[in-house]
């Protein structure tokens, strides 16, 4: 579980979050939501400790994370795993390297253990016989699906997903959103995903919050989404025609 | 014209009268980019995470940051030396001078300062470039991040490695260079005539100060830090997209040049006086 508690950040002096606290549960696939440049993804990064916060607390478990030095961080960001908007995936290095990069560098286990590890870990996101290609040379839901092997090759107990949709078509981002919530429920672990995809929110939104300028605006499921009496909400949810169409008469 | 500006401090109104903010925002910026620099090296030259993974890194920059500079710092070093000795020849046609001189002021041209200076220059453009243009693309496509995110110490695992392969290999390019620069003068001054065989050779071997190489690999190992750390900060505080990373590929290599050329003149005062 991943508490954040009035959490505040700002860039020379304009605030980007305002008073953050919510509560990341343990099993299910936490979604934050929101419009391009309303500070999801700076949510994010100060979550994983990328970027420091002005004020408030990031509890991971009973830990209170940002107040840790770095060599301290050290060992929750062992159990962290992370997908990245573009990838992020080692550009000089293989599919097969990308993914024993985490086990080489935090594990002592012999080379038959380490690609025994990466054999699964790829099997498990359904790359097959692309172990020896570089990044450059796979299509952007296979550069996806690598970099979730990566990010589960040291079992982390959380997981963050940066708009793991972003530039593929609906049937593959589909895919990948339902990759990372069978994976969220095998291994237990606490999901965070960004998106703005409303596909997205409706497959895996088990637990989603909606921000807006900053601000937490609302709380809820993919269940009560639909029904919300927040007006910001739903002017995102309902923003497409297609989407207008099938609004709730009420509303 | 700066009139200077009024500061008040408890009640009490301070005129400092030569402020020029021109000036200071210059040092202001600089003494950020200093600041920011310092502790980039603080977190290089932090305990390495696993020496194993660090020294097979330090491997494959000898071999890129390393070996594939061989080929340039040969085919430069070379013509250099023919030029120099062309020139030198060309020179100094008076008689009361003697035709040996040729072959020591290329010798020592080359050894003072061609091959440890004007090499560094050149492997500023080569591998500083190089240096700064990958370290910002990993930033720019978060994969710095993801090495955060990892508990990896990115400045480190991606900086130290090109740092120890330059100041491993850069003496052998000097040394190579300046062996390739010789052997180039003396092919040019003996296909052009300018001056025997014999006499050049006596000239490399006249008077001879052992010393003046151990100068050349100093220098040199002080220019492989700068341009490689240099190189590095630029590249590693990259913001933003494709064009700023093409900007710090050019800052890496401007900065750098004029850091060699400061510290040659320092160095050489330090190490010749």
């Amino acid at each position: 579980m991943i508490i954040v508690k009035n959490l505040f950040k700002s860039f020379n002096g304009n605030s980007v979050l305002n008073n953050i606290s919510v509560t990341f549960e343990t099993g299910k696939t936490n979604l934050i939501i929101g419009r391009s440049g309303s500070g999801k993804t700076v949510l994010l990064k100060s979550i994983v400790g990328l970027h420091e916060v002005e004020s408030g607390e990031i509890w991971y478990e009973n830990t209170l994370f940002n107040k840790l030095n770095f060599t301290d961080k050290k060992e929750i960001r062992s159990e962290m795993g992370m997908l990245f908007q573009g990838s992020a995936l080692f550009d000089s290095l293989t599919v097969e390297q990308n993914v024993r990069f985490p086990l080489d560098m935090f594990t002592d286990k012999s080379a038959e253990e380490k690609n025994e590890r990466v054999n699964f870990c790829l099997n498990r996101v359904n790359i097959l016989n692309a172990n020896k290609l570089f990044p450059s040379e796979l299509s952007g839901g296979m550069k996806k699906r690598v970099a979730i092997a990566r990010a589960i090759s040291l079992n982390p107990k959380y997981l963050f997903c940066d708009e793991p949709n972003s530039g593929l078509d609906p049937i593959t981002a589909i895919l990948i959103d339902e990759l990372i919530k069978e994976l969220t429920e095998e291994y237990s672990m606490t999901t965070i995903v960004n998106t703005h995809d409303m596909n997205s929110v409706i497959e895996i939104g088990e637990k989603i919050i909606f921000i807006s300028d900053g601000v937490k605006c609302w709380e809820g499921n993919k269940n009560e989404i639909l029904n919300s009496d927040c007006e910001s909400l739903n002017d995102f949810v309902f923003a497409n025609s297609l989407a207008k169409k099938l609004r709730p008469t009420n509303k | 014209m700066h009139s200077g500006f009024k500061i008040h401090v408890n009640g009490n109104t301070v005129n400092i009268s030569n402020f020029d903010p021109l000036k200071f925002n210059i040092m202001i910026k600089f003494l950020t980019q200093f600041g920011l620099y310092s502790l980039l090296l603080k977190k290089v030259f932090s305990k390495p995470e696993k020496p194993s993974i660090y020294y097979r890194q330090t491997m494959r920059e000898l071999v890129y940051l390393g070996l594939n500079s061989i080929g340039i710092v040969t085919i430069i070093s070379f013509f250099m030396g023919a030029v120099i000795t062309l020139q030198t020849a060309y020179n100094t046609e008076n008689p009361i001078y003697p035709a040996y001189l040729i072959g020591l002021g290329c010798r020592d041209s080359i050894i003072l300062e061609f091959s440890s200076t004007v090499a560094a220059l050149i492997l500023a453009g080569k591998v500083g470039s190089n240096i700064a243009s990958e370290i910002g693309t990993m930033r720019v496509t978060e994969q710095i991040d993801a090495l955060e995110i990892m508990g990896v110490n990115s400045a480190s695992y991606l900086i130290l490695p090109k740092i120890i392969a330059t100041l491993l290999f850069n003496p052998i390019l000097t040394l190579i260079s300046i062996i390739v620069g010789i052997f180039g003068g003396w092919m040019a001054g003996t296909l052009s005539g300018v001056i025997t065989s014999e006499n050049f050779i006596y000239g490399i071997q006249y008077s001879f100060i052992p010393y003046y190489i151990t100068y050349s690999i100093i220098k040199t190992i002080f220019f492989a830090f700068i341009i490689t750390s240099v190189s590095a900060f630029q590249g590693y505080y990259v913001n933003g997209g494709s064009l700023e990373v093409g900007r710090a590929s050019t800052k890496a290599v401007v900065f750098s040049s004029v850091l060699i050329l400061l510290f040659n003149v320092i160095l050489t005062q330090l190490l010749l006086s």
